[in-house]
């Protein structure tokens, strides 16, 4: 791209085609001139441009120079790139005097830049690159123009006032005709206007005006010079002649070195201040972002630090989801969550309720939980929690962070107050931002900048990225960019204030998610591994000295009680976790051989004779519904029961040594003995054990946000075939097909399906207006294939594709010139 | 990787087994408490006081972060870090000193902390007026209780307004043929140098001494604080072969004697004795210009010694214990009045130094018969545990193990007395229980001592401070309910060493499937996390003549 950027005087930039020459150069046609890689970039740089794709390049362009898209595209520019602009704007404008447009000399020069000899390092080039390929401005015989909409965008480029001949245009016609007929006696030009714009469009003319004022207006016109241009002044539109003039801003008015604006406005016309700075557009040019300052940090720390926040938040949501699997938090009615539950989950998660608030949000943004659709709604977790905690501890974190990459929600919002005074909860309304994504993605790409290990200060962070998107810069967009800096820190996408090593491949241009399998193995090498191994004491505790494997996780939490957690989790054998876990159908060998297996050493004694001597007592008495009857295989136990003075309101009957009847129901009997320091199990009707397990219970995800699109080179590049095909049906050499105005319906349409039979029969190509299905006209060039029953079928070429038009639908019908 | 795993719930996991352990545990020991001491991985739990314990020890922040950094497996929280910091940056900030001319002062170099303290309420009336933008008078007669209230609120006070020296009094280790060991004239120094704090040692590692290298190294006159009368003689005794004291010079001051000397021993009872409301034994602090107060057993001191205490504040003070816990929660008392803790040794590592004997516990259970059971299900529930514990069969399996030893001192130890007379008359023993009379006890003692005594029932008047070195034996037949402290106290019974370096036993029956169990489990859970593993075997195995 760099041929376009400092077209050659050689080259006629205007018709690159071979177009028909004479016709006057145009946006629409360089744009038309670009090769396909170009509009690929260009779609790629300005993703909003394709959707929905333009039908043709004229579209393209109209959407490309739309206030809109030009200002989403004045964003991503940095502050230097943003003053090349400028000057092009301000040097460039077409109503400035002929020849229109800047040269790029001229912009050095205004820049203060000396270009330098070797390609592609010139800052400049770089800078008037990007601005080709995002088509914010176009050559046009070797000079460039910015497109029209940045001269509202951007009304006083470099501080500089409208070209005088816009200022003139604006004055009563009497006024212009006297400051015409002062200033410049016997012109030849066309209107008063002209006459004066022309006059100081030549700087050795303003000089001249100049040297005319006296000294306290030289005094004035400096202090404009450097912006901003307007002055105030009461009575601005006073009639003053060069005769008549008696005040310095009056010697001003009458050499039209300010110009009227308001009625108590004066300006600057832009030759004016450009005289008087000398051609230079700005004080300070910086070509490179202010210099990072900052702690250095080892690198090595930097990564272990982040990679220990990203286990550590593994551990808390995991921890949380665990609980919420059996205890769910309430909905809402505005769809949030509770301060209460929010303060119960920072415990849960160990964690202070900003941090909890922001692990909850990016848990949603995951889909990992959702509500189920009741009433009385509950926060789960969702089916895709049981799968994301089967994957690897890297991957299960990388769903967190792109999740929070990619959301526009903002945690930190948590507890602020709306507009209406209410306030605002987790997971509710009033938490969208949609700039947030950006700002992530800024902070992180700028600490990205740094050499690793360098944790930045916030104020620098803060200038560079001033530096790296000026017009983005706001109070909200400080405050987001603040925030994420601190959420970022908070999933452990940076350590000790300094990027990790793990987040850079996230931070590609083709989107997070190309960067995840990278990341992925860097940050794997991190992580503390899952472990299938716990050590065994004597004192009936079992210690996994790192994070478990998750069904062993899982089963230890039923055998034992969780008593610490942290890096390692402690569990503590008791008897009633022991009997929860021969409640849920573990037998004596199971959790034996549960634990020889995966214990590093000796089961102690004391743990084999707790759980034999829980699995002995455990289900030896069972109780049963059936008239509700206890059975036993040892009638002694049985007589003891029944010999039980506690037990006498159990209505307990002998039936047989073995079995004892009672009159009670059966849980209000089971209940009564385990109070009594029994354990018996209920039975069910076949005389098996029945079991009780906590069941575990999960919620839908919440559909996927769409990917933003576009930001992958393979849609662009089908967006430019589109374009193309579409380009070419608009503007193709047609013959039209005269049909039948008026008539029936019926008689148009069957000389539409004659033409399009006869296409289809010859195997030529034709062009077809079409209302398509949301009412939009639009042109497409097919190849019919057959006509039948109201509908045309045919190869499309916009689409690459066979498609079925309806009849009625098809406005026109032409035959394709030579060309097509 | 390194050996140490930190908790969210700030207890530290020391792996044992590997190799940076020991250095591990020198590093994290100055600021963790050991919680537990099982086979494999011992427990460190940083809590407030032990955060305070090491910044009065000498250490800061900034060594106790390093140290968990580095010999962290993984990464440790940062909020954790910023905790502790935090933490241990609260103690020293007040300082209470002395000023020539407003007398005790406290004073801050932070003055917000200071705004924050003199409009504290619990503070009300400690303080007097305000002497400048740092500092504050305090009433002298309120140093302890001001040390604290401010404890309680989370600003502890460095205490730097020095010691009266008291009235002098030469005090010198006799020489003779043993000496300190290592350990103890470790644990004596260090105390000396805060001139006030707890020295935490097992049972058997030979406090007393400490207690009398203490002595010596202050030069002045002692008043020794201890729990029972028969713990005096002891100290008495030991005090008189350990340094230049004479019997003249050491005074009783118990329910029947009442000598105030250089040196003099007291029972907390009798300090705690109370007539129509009045403490009637207080001038016995003012008897004497003390330079130093001892307290023994610093676990036990009750709630009035504390108030006492509070007014000790100018003189040295020394606790002496086998362990920081207190079932009454009040460690937090003893730190801020008595004194942060300057010696602390672990016990495993005692034993493993040869100071302590080796101990094996086994835990013999014992099936109730049928009648027993069914008895036992009938009883009512306040009978239920005396009923399992002290049941018939017990006695049987009690007579097998002391035949099991015949060369062996037994000591037999309960709650029942019923149990104890018929287990006495069952074995042959005297009985040493609460209504025995002191010098009874005595004599029965120095039998059991010499020898010529072999077997000895003794109810929970044995659990503290009682000498018994040739104590070899000991079985448990009931205990007072779950008490983790009384365990700890019982298997110190038999930890001290013996002249030929046998291993201890400790026995304890338990009958199997009742309250009995239960309790017994509590009980032990403590001796399991000091590494002591109980081995469970089966009365009937026993009875049947299986080798335990």
């Amino acid at each position: 791209m760099t041929d376009n950027a400092r077209p050659g005087p050689g080259r006629s930039s205007d018709d690159p085609d071979g177009g028909p020459p004479g016709r006057p150069p145009t946006f629409t046609s360089w744009l038309r001139s670009r090769s396909d890689g170009e509009l690929t970039a260009l779609l790629t740089a300005r993703p909003d441009l394709a959707q929905p794709v333009p039908a043709d390049i004229g579209a393209l362009a109209h959407r490309a120079t739309s206030r809109n898209a030009a200002l989403r595209a004045l964003e991503r520019l940095d502050r230097f790139t943003l003053q090349v602009l400028e000057s092009v704007v301000a040097l460039g404008d077409d109503r400035l005097s002929e020849p229109v447009g800047a040269q790029p000399a001229e912009i050095a020069r205004g820049l203060g830049l000396t270009p330098s000899g070797a390609a592609g390092e010139d800052p400049l080039d770089e800078a008037l690159d990007t601005l080709l390929r995002l088509a914010l401005v176009w050559p046009d015989h070797g000079r460039l123009r910015p497109v029209q909409v940045l001269r509202e965008l951007l009304p006083h480029p470099a501080q500089l006032g409208p070209p005088a001949r816009a200022l003139l245009a604006a004055l009563p016609h009497g006024t212009a005709k006297r400051l015409a007929d002062d200033l410049v006696p016997h012109s030849t030009a066309t209107t008063p206007v002209e006459t004066v714009a022309t006059a100081l469009s030549d700087p050795d003319r303003v000089a001249a005006l100049v040297s005319q004022v006296g000294a306290p207006a030289r005094r004035l016109l400096d202090n404009l010079a450097w912006g901003p241009p307007n002055g105030t002044v009461s009575d601005a539109r006073r009639e003053v002649g060069l005769a008549t003039a008696s005040s310095p801003v009056e010697e001003l008015i009458a050499r039209s070195l300010l110009v009227a604006t308001g009625d108590d406005t004066l300006t600057l016309p832009r030759e004016v201040g450009l005289y008087l700075r000398a051609g230079v557009l700005f004080q300070d040019v910086s070509t490179a972002p202010p210099a990072f300052e900052g702690r250095q940090v080892p690198p090595e720390a930097v990564s272990r630090a982040a990679a220990g926040q990203a286990f550590t938040v593994l551990r808390a949501v995991e921890e949380l989801l665990e609980r919420w699997s059996q205890e769910p938090a309430a909905v809402l009615r505005n769809g949030g969550l509770g301060v209460r539950d929010l303060r119960r989950a920072a415990q849960a998660m160990d964690t202070d309720e900003d941090t909890a608030a922001l692990y909850l949000e990016v848990l949603r943004a995951a889909g990992l939980i959702g509500t189920d659709n009741r009433v009385a709604g509950e926060w789960l977790p969702t089916r895709e929690y049981d799968l994301w905690r089967e994957r690897s501890p890297e991957h299960r974190w990388l769903r967190l962070a792109l999740a929070w990459l990619d959301s526009d929600r903002v945690a930190s919002l948590t507890g602020s107050r709306d507009a209406g005074g209410r306030v605002r909860n987790v997971l509710g309304p009033g938490l969208v931002r949609p700039a947030a994504p950006r700002a992530r993605l800024d902070v992180l790409t700028e600490m990205a900048g740094a050499e690793p290990g360098l944790a930045p200060e916030a104020g620098s962070l803060a200038a560079r990225l001033a530096w790296r998107r000026p017009r983005r810069q706001s109070p909200v967009h400080t405050e987001l960019a603040g925030a994420a800096v601190t959420e970022a820190a908070a999933l452990g996408l940076t350590g000790r204030g300094a990027l990790a090593e793990h987040t850079r491949p996230l931070l590609t241009t083709e989107g997070a998610a190309a960067g995840a399998d990278a990341a992925a193995e860097v940050l794997a090498a991190e992580l503390p591994q899952p472990l299938d191994h716990i050590l065994v004491q004597g004192d009936l505790t079992a210690v996994a000295p790192g994070p478990l494997v998750t069904g062993l996780a899982r089963e230890l939490a039923l055998v034992a009680d969780v008593e610490s957690t942290g890096g390692a989790t402690v569990y503590r054998f008791t008897e009633e976790s022991v009997r929860r876990a021969l409640d849920a159908g573990r037998g004596v060998s199971d959790i034996t051989g549960l634990l020889e297996r995966h214990s590093r050493t000796p089961l102690p004694q004391a743990l084999r004779y707790l759980v034999s001597d829980v699995g002995r007592r455990h289900g030896r008495l069972r109780t049963g519904s059936a008239g509700s009857y206890l059975r036993c295989d040892e009638p002694a136990l049985l007589a003891e029961l029944v010999a039980d003075r506690r037990a006498t309101d159990l209505e307990l009957l002998l039936l047989a040594p073995t079995v004892v009847v009672s009159g009670l129901n059966r849980a209000a009997l089971t209940e009564r003995l385990r109070q009594l320091g029994y354990h018996p199990v209920p039975e069910s009707g076949d005389g098996t054990m029945r079991l009780s397990r906590p069941e575990i219970r999960r919620a839908e995800p919440e559909p996927a946000v769409p990917d933003e699109g576009g930001r992958a080179p393979e849609l662009a590049r089908a967006a430019v075939r589109a374009l193309r095909a579409g380009d070419e049906a608009a503007n193709v050499a047609r013959i039209p097909v005269s049909l039948p105005e008026g008539g029936t319906a019926g008689s148009r349409a069957n000389a539409l399906m004659e033409v399009l039979a006869d296409a289809a029969d010859g195997g030529r190509r034709v062009w077809i207006g079409y209302t398509d299905t949301d009412g939009r006209q639009v042109s497409r060039i097919v190849e019919p294939a057959r006509v039948d029953g109201g509908f045309l079928t045919a190869y499309d070429t916009t689409r690459d594709a066979v498609h079925r038009f309806a009849i009625h639908r098809v406005t026109g019908v032409a035959e394709l010139g030579d060309g097509g | 990787m390194s050996c140490l795993i930190v908790q969210s719930d700030k207890t530290l996991l020391l792996e044992i087994d590997h190799e940076l352990a020991p250095e591990c545990r020198r590093s994290i020991a100055p600021f963790a408490e050991l919680e537990r001491a099982p086979e494999h991985v011992h427990t460190y739990r940083i809590t407030p006081l032990a955060l305070w314990n090491a910044r009065a020890a000498g250490h800061d922040a900034e060594q106790v972060v390093d140290a968990l950094i580095r010999f962290s497996k993984f990464p440790v929280p940062h909020s954790l870090l910023v905790d502790i910091a935090e933490t241990m940056d609260r103690y020293g900030r007040l300082r209470l000193v002395g000023d020539p001319v407003h007398g005790l002062v406290l004073e801050s170099s932070d003055r917000a902390v200071l705004e924050e303290v003199v409009r504290a309420r619990k503070l009300k009336g400690m303080l007097g007026d305000r002497l400048a933008e740092d500092s504050v008078a305090v009433h002298p007669s309120e140093r302890g209780n001001l040390k604290q209230a401010l404890l309680k609120i989370g600003w502890p006070a460095e205490d730097l307004a020095g010691y009266v020296d008291g009235e002098a009094h030469q005090i010198d280790l006799a020489d003779g043929d043993w000496e300190l060991r290592g350990y103890q004239r470790e644990a004596a120094e260090s105390f000396h140098a805060g001139g006030s704090g707890v020295v935490v040692l097992p049972c058997g590692a030979g406090k007393t001494i400490v207690g009398a290298a203490a002595m010596a190294m202050t030069g002045a006159t002692t008043l020794i604080l201890v729990t029972n009368t028969v713990s005096v003689h002891q100290w008495k005794s030991e005090l008189l072969r350990r340094t230049s004291l004479t019997e003249d010079e050491i005074g009783e001051y118990s329910g029947t004697r009442k000598e105030i000397r250089p040196v003099t021993i007291a029972t907390y009872q009798v300090m705690a004795a109370r007539r129509k409301g009045v403490y009637t034994h207080l001038e016995l602090f003012d008897a004497k210009d003390w330079g130093l107060v001892v307290y023994d057993e610093v676990h036990l001191l009750p709630a009035p010694i504390f108030r006492m205490t509070a007014d000790l504040q100018a003189r040295r003070r020394l606790g002496l214990t086998a362990t920081l816990v207190r079932e009454d929660g009040r460690e937090g008392d003893v730190f801020s009045l008595i004194g942060p803790k300057r010696y602390d040794a672990p016990w495993k590592d005692m034993e493993n130094q040869g100071w302590i004997a080796p101990a094996d516990c086994v835990e013999v259970r014992v099936d109730l018969s049928e009648s027993e059971r069914l008895a036992y299900a009938t009883a009512e529930p306040e009978d239920r545990y005396r009923f399992c514990s002290s049941s018939e069969t017990k006695t049987t399996v009690v007579r097998e193990i002391v035949e099991r030893h015949p060369q062996e001192q037994v000591l037999v130890i309960g709650s029942y007395i019923d149990q104890l007379d018929e287990l006495g008359e069952r074995l042959g023993a005297p009985v040493i229980k609460g209504e025995t009379r002191n010098k009874e006890r005595e004599r029965l003692f120095d039998a059991f001592r010499s020898g010529e005594l072999r077997t000895l029932v003794v109810s929970k008047v044995a659990n503290f401070s009682i000498d018994l070195p040739e104590a070899g034996v000991a079985i448990q037949v009931s205990g007072s309910f779950g008490s983790r402290q009384e365990e700890a106290q019982r298997l110190g019974r038999v930890l001290r060493p013996k002249s030929d370096g046998r291993t201890a036993r400790f026995y304890a029956v338990v009958a199997r499937d009742t309250l009995d169990q239960e309790y017994a489990a509590h009980r032990q859970r403590f001796l399991a996390e000091q590494g002591y593993a109980y081995r469970i075997a089966d009365a009937g195995d026993l009875l049947a003549g299986e080798e335990i």
